[in-house]
C-alpha cells in the first residue's frame, strides 16, 4: 500500500516536472479567465474593454464575461462556495466592498491571497483596507463610490443662489437651500426613497463613523453620526422638498424627467445623469453636504466594488496576472473607461492624467473629475465590518415610525440596536 | 412441498423485479427529497459563518423566540393570512356561484378572463403592479382623475400601504385559480337540491349559504390548505415589489413586507450567510403549516 504511494507520488511529481518545463518553455500564456459581474452599462463593458486590451498582448488567453444581476452574483458565490465544490466558480469574481469582509471571513481559503502580488501602495487607501484580513490583503481595487452633489444650475440659479453657496455646505444648509427651490421653482430639492439607507451611509461616512466602531462593536445608540443622520432623514420626510421615490428607475427618472434639482450619490451615477441629453450644460458638482458635527468633512462615499480571484480557480495565476496588468498598471485603460464609461479608478497613477484634468461641457465646463479625484482622497476611511446590511434592515425596519412620530429618534435607534445585537448573536 | 416452493421463488422473483423497477425512482426520491429533509434537520442544530460552521445544539430554536426580526416576519405573514386568504377565497365562492349559473351570457369568457391572472408569471404580475401602484403610476393617476382621492396614495411607501397592495396583488393573482376548483365542484351538486330550495322559498344568498357552501366544503378546506401553504411559502411578490431598492436592506418600507421565507433568503444570502439558523427557520414554517392545517382540519372536516 506504502509502495503504491509513493509510486503515486513520483509519478505525479514527474508529471509536475514535465509540465512546468514545458510551460516554461512556451511563454505564451493561455486559458480561458471566467469572471462573474453585474450591470452591462457599466462593469460588463469596463472588464470587456480590460479583456481586450489583455489579449492584444497574450492571442492564446480567451475571456468568458459573464452578465449577471448584483443579487444573481452573490447568491451563486454563496452557494457554490458554501457547497465545497469549485467547478461552478469563476476565476474572477465582483464583490461590492460592503460585503468583502463578508465573503473573506465566511469562506477562509477560497479568495486568493494578493498580498505580495499587487502594489496597493498605488491605490486609495480605504479601498486596501476594506479587504485586508489578519494581515492578508485580497482583491484588486476597483472603482470608487466617491459622492458628490450634482445640481441643476437652471433651477438654483433660478431660486436666487449662485454656484458658491452650494460649496462645502452642512445637509441643513441643503434642507434651507430646498426650501427656496421648491418655493420658487415648484421643483422638488433631491429625489429621495425615504426607507433606502445610501445617503444615511454617505452622512455617516463623512464623519467618519459607521454603524460599527472600528473593533466591529454595535454602535447606533451612542454614534452621533447617525443620530443626526436619522434626524435629517425625519427632517426630509416632513420638510415637503423631496420627490419621494422607490426603487432605482424611479429615482433616475426623477433627475432625468427635470423633477429635482439636485442628486447626492456615487460617481458611477454619471452615465445615468448624462443620459438627459437636454441638460447638457444644466448640470454641476459640488462637494458633498457635510453633516453638523465634528469631525464631518465634505468628502464621502457610495458603494464602490472590486475583482477577487478565486483560490481554487484552474487559472489563478493567469487572472491575477490580467489584473495586474491592466488594473494596476494600465494607466490608459483607466483614461479610456472614464471618458467612456464616467469610472473613477482608485488606481493613484492614473489620476494625474490628461484625461482626469478634462473639461466637460455637460456639467458647464467644470473640471469634475480633477473634483472627484480631490474629494477620494479626502473620504475618511472606515472598517465596514460584516454587518452592514443587517444594520442598515435594523434602521430602516424602525424609520416609519420616527417618520411618522410615533417614537423618538432616541427610542428608535435604541429599539434598532436591540434588534441588531440579537440578530448577529451567533 | 414443490408447489409451494416455486410459487414462494416466484413472488421473490416477482419482488425482485417490484423492488427494481421502483428502485431508481426511490433512490432519486432519497437523494433529492429524504437527505435534504434530513441533512436540513442537522443544519438546524449548528450556527454557520458560510463554511465555518458550530454545533449548538437546540439554542437556535431558543434564538427564535428573541429575533424579532423572526417575530416581525411571523406577523406579517400571519396577517397575509388572516386577511388575504378569506378574502380571496370568499371571492372565489362568490364568482365561481355567479358563473355557475346557466343564464348568464359569455359564460366561458368570464371564466378564462378570471383564470387567466393564474397563468401569468409570478414575477411579470408583480413588477406590473409595481408599476401600476407607484407614486405617479396609474392606479393614483386614475384615482386622481376621478376625484376619489386629493393627494396621491403612497402605495409602497408607507407600511400599511404596502401591505394593501401586496394584498390585493396576491388576490388578483389567485382568486381565478381557487374559482376554477370550485366551479368543477359545483358542477357536480345537482341542480334539483337548488330547485327543491326555491320551492321552499329560498333566495339566492340563502341557496348560497346552505346549500353551496356546506356541499362545497371538502373543497374549501382543500383550498385553504393549499392558500396556507402558498401564504406560508409567500416570496416572490413580497421579493419583487420591494426589488429595486438603490441600496436597501429591508424588504417593504419598514420591512412591512418581510415574510418568512424572504427572511430564509436574506439570513443565507443578504445577511453573513447562517444557512443553520436559516434551515431552523425553515422548520419553523414547516411546524406552523402543520399546525394551521390541523387546526384546520379540526374546525372544517368531517367528524367522523
Amino acid at each position: 500500500m506504502l509502495k503504491r504511494k509513493f509510486i503515486i507520488l513520483v509519478v505525479v511529481c514527474l508529471f509536475l516536472i514535465a509540465s512546468s518545463i514545458t510551460y516554461a518553455e512556451s511563454a505564451e500564456k493561455s486559458g480561458t479567465i471566467t469572471i462573474w459581474s453585474w450591470d452591462p452599462n457599466f462593469n460588463i463593458p469596463i472588464m470587456k474593454e480590460a479583456a481586450e486590451r489583455y489579449t492584444k498582448d497574450n492571442p492564446k488567453v480567451t475571456f468568458e464575461i459573464v452578465d449577471l444581476a448584483k443579487a444573481d452574483v452573490e447568491q451563486k458565490l454563496h452557494i457554490n462556495l458554501a457547497s465545497g465544490v469549485t467547478g461552478g466558480l469563476p476565476d474572477i469574481a465582483l464583490i461590492e466592498d460592503y460585503n468583502a469582509q463578508k465573503y473573506l471571513q465566511s469562506y477562509p481559503g477560497s479568495f486568493a491571497d494578493l498580498t505580495n502580488k499587487i502594489k496597493y501602495s498605488d491605490f486609495a487607501n480605504y479601498k486596501a483596507s476594506l479587504m485586508t484580513l489578519e494581515g492578508k490583503v485580497y482583491g484588486v481595487p476597483f472603482d470608487s463610490g466617491v459622492s458628490g452633489l450634482f445640481y441643476r444650475t437652471d433651477y438654483i440659479e433660478k431660486a436666487g443662489y449662485k454656484s458658491e453657496d452650494l460649496n462645502n455646505i452642512t445637509w441643513d444648509k441643503f434642507i434651507e437651500i430646498g426650501k427656496t427651490v421648491k418655493e420658487k421653482t415648484g421643483k422638488s430639492m433631491i429625489g429621495f426613497d425615504l426607507n433606502d439607507g445610501g445617503i444615511m451611509r454617505i452622512m455617516m461616512q463623512s464623519a467618519g463613523k459607521w454603524y460599527f466602531d472600528d473593533k466591529g462593536n454595535v454602535n447606533l445608540l451612542n454614534n452621533d453620526a447617525l443620530k443626526e443622520a436619522v434626524k435629517i432623514y425625519k427632517a426630509f420626510a416632513d420638510s415637503g422638498i423631496i420627490k419621494q421615490t422607490n426603487g432605482w428607475s424611479e429615482w433616475v427618472a426623477a433627475f432625468n424627467n427635470g423633477d429635482v434639482a439636485t442628486v447626492v450619490t456615487g460617481v458611477w451615477i454619471i452615465g445615468s445623469v448624462k443620459a438627459d441629453k437636454a441638460s447638457a450644460g444644466k448640470w454641476k458638482v459640488a462637494a458633498t453636504p457635510r453633516l453638523n458635527i465634528d469631525g464631518a468633512v465634505n468628502a464621502s462615499n457610495l458603494g464602490g466594488s472590486s475583482w477577487y480571484v478565486l483560490e481554487n480557480s484552474k487559472n489563478r495565476d493567469l487572472a491575477i496576472d490580467f489584473l495586474n496588468k491592466i488594473y494596476a498598471g494600465d494607466i490608459d485603460f483607466y483614461q479610456k473607461i472614464l471618458t467612456d464609461r464616467g469610472a473613477v479608478g482608485t488606481y493613484i497613477p492614473a489620476q494625474s492624467s490628461a484625461v482626469y484634468s478634462s473639461e466637460d461641457a455637460f456639467f458647464s465646463g467644470q473640471k469634475v473629475y480633477t473634483d472627484f479625484s480631490g474629494w477620494i482622497k479626502a473620504i475618511p476611511a472606515i472598517n465596514y465590518g460584516v454587518y452592514t446590511y443587517e444594520a442598515d434592515a435594523a434602521i430602516f425596519s424602525v424609520m416609519p415610525e420616527v417618520y411618522s412620530g410615533k417614537i423618538s429618534i432616541e427610542d428608535a435607534l435604541k429599539k434598532a440596536e436591540e434588534q441588531l445585537k440579537n440578530q448577529i448573536k451567533k | 412441498m414443490m408447489g409451494e416452493n416455486t410459487s414462494g421463488s416466484f413472488i421473490k422473483s416477482k419482488n425482485r423485479h417490484g423492488w427494481l423497477f421502483v428502485s431508481l425512482a426511490l433512490i432519486l426520491l432519497g437523494v433529492f427529497l429524504f437527505y435534504p429533509i434530513v441533512y436540513s434537520l442537522y443544519l438546524s442544530t449548528t450556527s454557520s459563518r458560510g463554511i465555518v460552521q458550530k454545533f449548538v445544539g437546540f439554542s437556535n430554536y431558543a434564538r427564535l423566540f428573541q429575533d424579532s426580526m423572526f417575530i416581525l416576519a411571523l406577523k406579517n405573514t400571519l396577517i397575509f393570512f388572516l386577511i388575504q386568504v378569506p378574502i380571496m377565497l370568499f371571492l372565489a365562492l362568490i364568482l365561481a356561484t355567479i358563473l355557475n349559473d346557466k343564464t348568464i351570457k359569455f359564460r366561458g369568457f368570464f371564466r378564462t378572463a378570471f383564470f387567466l391572472p393564474a397563468v401569468t408569471s409570478l414575477i411579470a404580475y408583480t413588477i406590473l403592479f409595481k408599476m401600476m401602484f407607484s407614486l405617479d403610476g396609474f392606479i393614483n393617476g386614475v384615482l386622481l382623475n376621478v376625484h376619489i382621492i386629493k393627494s396621491p396614495i403612497p402605495w409602497l411607501l408607507d407600511p400599511f400601504w404596502a401591505k394593501v397592495t401586496l394584498i390585493i396583488a396576491l388576490t388578483w393573482r389567485w382568486t381565478g385559480y381557487n374559482m376554477i376548483f370550485y366551479l368543477s365542484a359545483l358542477q357536480n351538486i345537482s341542480e334539483e337540491i337548488y330547485e327543491a330550495a326555491k320551492i321552499d322559498g329560498a333566495d339566492k344568498v340563502k341557496q348560497f349559504f346552505y346549500i353551496t357552501i356546506p356541499l362545497l366544503k371538502p373543497l374549501i378546506l382543500f383550498t385553504a390548505i393549499m392558500s396556507t401553504i402558498g401564504t406560508l411559502q409567500l416570496f416572490d411578490e413580497p421579493m419583487n415589489l420591494s426589488q429595486g431598492g438603490v441600496t436597501s436592506a429591508t424588504i417593504g418600507p419598514g420591512n412591512s413586507l418581510l415574510t418568512l421565507s424572504v427572511y430564509v433568503y436574506n439570513l443565507c444570502f443578504k445577511y453573513m450567510p447562517n444557512f443553520g439558523y436559516a434551515a431552523t427557520v425553515s422548520y419553523a414554517i414547516v411546524l406552523i403549516v402543520a399546525l394551521l392545517s390541523i387546526i384546520q382540519f379540526k374546525v372544517m372536516g368531517d367528524k367522523k
